[in-house]
């Protein structure tokens, strides 16, 4: 059973986080191409729907990865999570059919007007599908971080006399602080990677002098949601996130932060390795007292270490301690990047410094890195509970799935994934060589 | 309750089958219906705005199976293991084809992504109907609540004539569709096509039928004899059909028909036993009440609004073609 449940976990890591990538995309680029889908409507602006056309381009080829590598994930809760399914489905399933039957029909219909009936509907409906679609990929962002917010911290249900987990009050699950908070932070997560995405392309343009009116526009729209999106990823959402995982999951905490001991006066370490062997940071860095500041708000609180929590409840360290530090370091960066984009701006400097242009194009990938770490996170950290406090992860798992059937599945998404994965690049790339139509 | 809820699953399932139904059936029929670059390329392109919102039933369909009936949904995607997954590569496949053949002008590329949708649709109908078959005709529950679905066992005969009718079915349903979308002499080779598949999908569907009365004899009310006999007309209806309208309309009744046949056959079960014993039903297989009708609620909303702005939306699309 150990050796299904080590497959079950390696499948589902690597599936998500590859299907993962695309709804970034998506997410993070539905809003932009709302924005100049309404503006070029109302101000008859043809370059502004050449530029959402362009974006939809984008978007579309996201989508439809999203789509085929979204149904395995749903298809894997009963599959290889049987378990799990058949204990919290009552709970989790409602919030993944919400998903399908509320924001999935309004995305996919509506992406469907917005591609195919430029000619065929009015201009106003053509806007309105645009903003159709915004709403619809990040009303299922919602129902999926809601589910997930449950799985961590769980509200709003009963225990059957048969250990089921079941559903008390949908309101609760919908609803709770948790879940909204944490809806807010990926979603910033999604635009800030939009932002530089859409900057990105247009830096790219910029250097290689093509479409430049097209790509200064972009480039400027980039900077702009891109320093606004890197604040609010760090203040509130992020800051409130940590207050959550602070009051509901500390064992998590001290995981992040690589907190072997309880402390008062707690530092912060930016830097440092955790040796599980003997609990310390090799070669830390610290901040003194910063950690017990963060966390409640006073320098001289005390907090938590692992050794506070017995040894099966404790998440994994490493994965946690670097994705935490991933996610903190790079976010920290981009608000670097973008507070120089804006002030260079300003000084309307900024589409001649090659420099900056260079590092705006370079800079893409990485938000996708902070985007799976801060998932990586919650996730690695919630462990070892499937739900929080509730159901561990050992119980998750198909009793009727062994541990060859799932890794013979998983070298077959491998292979599939890598095909995708190289077509996506491929499709990509040609689009954004063609650039937009003029 | 829970019939409530069965229906509405068997609804949603229904409406997956009617839609996607006709793309996996123009992929189905795909090699046939044109030799020719332009043919196959208007193939393509008469389902390209619709498979991916096609599909989405399928996802909506499953979610609604989990929020409704979780133990039924741990016990089923489980126990059919390696054919979900199956499904889930073929899905890739025909998704990739769909997006990616018209990208390159060479010749190469395109007949490769041919052939993949092809085999990858035909696949696809074949293994639905072997699932479908596989649930009338129950799987061996262990002592607690989970089987092992292994190929072995899958591959009856049974399920095997249910799989042949699906492809058969859905071929002549993407063949009327076609038939209502394409142009020219592309239009006569999809009319012909349905004519050529419907004896082919009576004489399955006269031999599923009888074997299924046979294991599942109708004892109840008379009325159990609609949803078979509305197949027979709607099949009648292809046959003699002049016009596209009556014939996709029939097809699409024959394929409702199908699904109501089999729904009616399984109810009250989700999952029965083979040979024999409980299996899940709507009962057994649901959560409390409280989870249930929230379910139900928020799926029969989320539908019923589904197909109001979806209607709204193609009106909209077709009233300025």
């Amino acid at each position: 059973m150990e050796g299904a449940l080590i497959a079950d976990r390696i499948q589902f890591a690597f599936t998500i986080m590859f299907h993962y990538l695309f709804p970034i995309g998506t997410m993070g680029l539905a809003p932009f191409i709302a924005f100049y889908t309404v503006k070029g409507v109302r101000r008859h602006d043809e370059r502004a729907i050449a530029i959402a056309r362009f974006w939809a381009k984008i978007f579309t080829i996201n989508f439809a990865i999203g789509v085929v590598t979204g149904i395995p994930m749903e298809f894997q809760f009963g599959t290889n999570w049987a378990g799990f399914s058949a204990r919290a489905g009552s709970v989790v399933g409602q919030t993944l059919a919400m998903e399908g039957v509320y924001a999935f029909f309004i995305e996919s219909v509506f992406l469907g007007v917005f591609l195919y009936g430029r000619r065929r509907v009015s201009p106003t409906f053509y806007a309105f599908s645009a903003v159709a679609v915004w709403a619809g990929s990040w009303l299922s962002g919602f129902f999926i971080v809601a589910t997930n917010a449950w799985m961590q911290h769980p509200v709003g249900y009963t225990i059957a006399k048969d250990g089921t987990i079941e559903l008390r009050s949908v309101g609760a699950v919908l609803l709770s602080p948790f879940a909204w908070w944490q809806w807010a932070h990926v979603m910033t997560g999604a635009l800030l990677a939009g932002a530089f995405v859409v900057a990105g392309v247009g830096a790219y343009w910029l250097l290689s002098r093509r479409h430049l009116e097209i790509a200064q526009r972009i480039v400027r729209a980039g900077v702009i949601v891109g320093i606004c999106a890197s604040v609010v990823a760090i203040f509130p959402t992020g800051d409130r996130n940590g207050a959550f995982v602070t009051r509901d999951q500390p064992a998590k905490l001290a995981a992040m932060e690589g907190l072997f001991n309880p402390e008062r006066d707690a530092p912060l370490a930016i830097f440092g390795m955790p040796d599980t062997q003997h609990d310390v940071l090799i070669d830390p860095f610290y901040l003194p007292d910063l950690l017990s500041f963060l966390a409640y708000g006073d320098f001289r609180a005390n907090v938590n270490g692992l050794s506070s929590y017995p040894r099966d409840e404790r998440p994994p360290v490493e994965l946690t301690y670097y994705a935490y530090h991933v996610m903190v370091g790079l976010g920290t960066i981009f608000l670097g990047i973008m507070a120089l984009g804006v002030l260079l701006l300003f000084l309307h400097r900024l589409f001649e410094m090659r420099w900056m242009l260079w590092i705006l194009m370079l800079a893409m990938p990485f938000p996708y890195v902070a985007n799976e770490a801060g998932w990586m996170v919650t996730e690695v950290g919630r462990q070892p509970w499937i739900v929080y406090g509730l159901l561990r992860t050992t119980a998750g798992p198909s009793p009727n799935v062994v541990a060859g059937e799932t890794i013979f599945t998983t070298i077959g998404f491998a292979g599939m994934y890598f095909l995708l994965g190289v077509l996506f690049l491929l499709l990509i790339l040609r689009e954004i060589a063609r650039g937009p139509e003029s | 309750m829970n019939v409530a809820a069965f229906v509405l699953l068997a609804a949603m399932l229904a409406a997956y089958v009617l839609l996607d139904g006709y793309d996996l059936g123009v992929g189905a029929v795909h090699l046939l219906f044109s030799r020719t670059d332009r043919g196959r390329a208007a193939a393509f392109a008469a389902i390209h705005p619709f498979w991916n919102g096609n599909e989405v039933f399928l996802i909506a369909s499953g979610a609604a199976l989990f929020a409704l009936f979780p133990k039924a949904y741990a016990a089923a995607f489980s126990g059919f293991y390696l054919p979900l997954i199956i499904v889930l590569w073929l899905l890739m496949v025909r998704g990739m084809s769909i997006e990616l053949r018209g990208h390159f002008e060479s010749e190469l590329w395109r007949g490769f992504w041919d052939v993949a949708f092809c085999i990858a649709s035909a696949l696809l109908a074949f293994v639905l109907g072997l699932a479908m078959g596989n649930l009338v005709r129950g799987v061996p529950f262990n002592g607690s609540g989970y089987f092992q679905g292994t190929f072995a066992f899958l591959l009856n005969g049974y399920a095997l004539a249910v799989g042949a009718l699906a492809l058969l079915a859905l071929s002549m349903h993407g063949a009327a569709f076609l038939w209502m979308r394409v142009d020219d002499e592309l239009r006569e080779s999809a009319r012909r096509l349905t004519r050529f598949l419907w004896p082919l999908v009576a004489v399955a569907f006269i031999g599923v039928t009888a074997a299924t009365v046979i294991a599942h004899p109708i004892t109840g009310h008379p009325g159990l004899w609609i949803a078979p006999i509305a197949a027979l007309v709607a099949l009648a209806s292809v046959a003699f059909a002049k016009k596209v309208a009556l014939a996709l309309a029939g097809s699409s009744v024959f394929l409702l028909a199908l699904m109501a046949s089999a729904a009616q056959t399984l109810f009250p079960h989700l999952l029965p036993a083979f040979p024999s014993g409980t299996g899940l039903d709507i009962y057994n297989a649901a959560p409390n009440a409280y989870s249930v009708g929230t379910a139900f609620t928020a799926a029969l909303i989320g539908v019923s609004a589904a197909l109001i702005y979806g209607t709204i939306a193609a009106l909209r699309m077709m009233r300025a073609k």
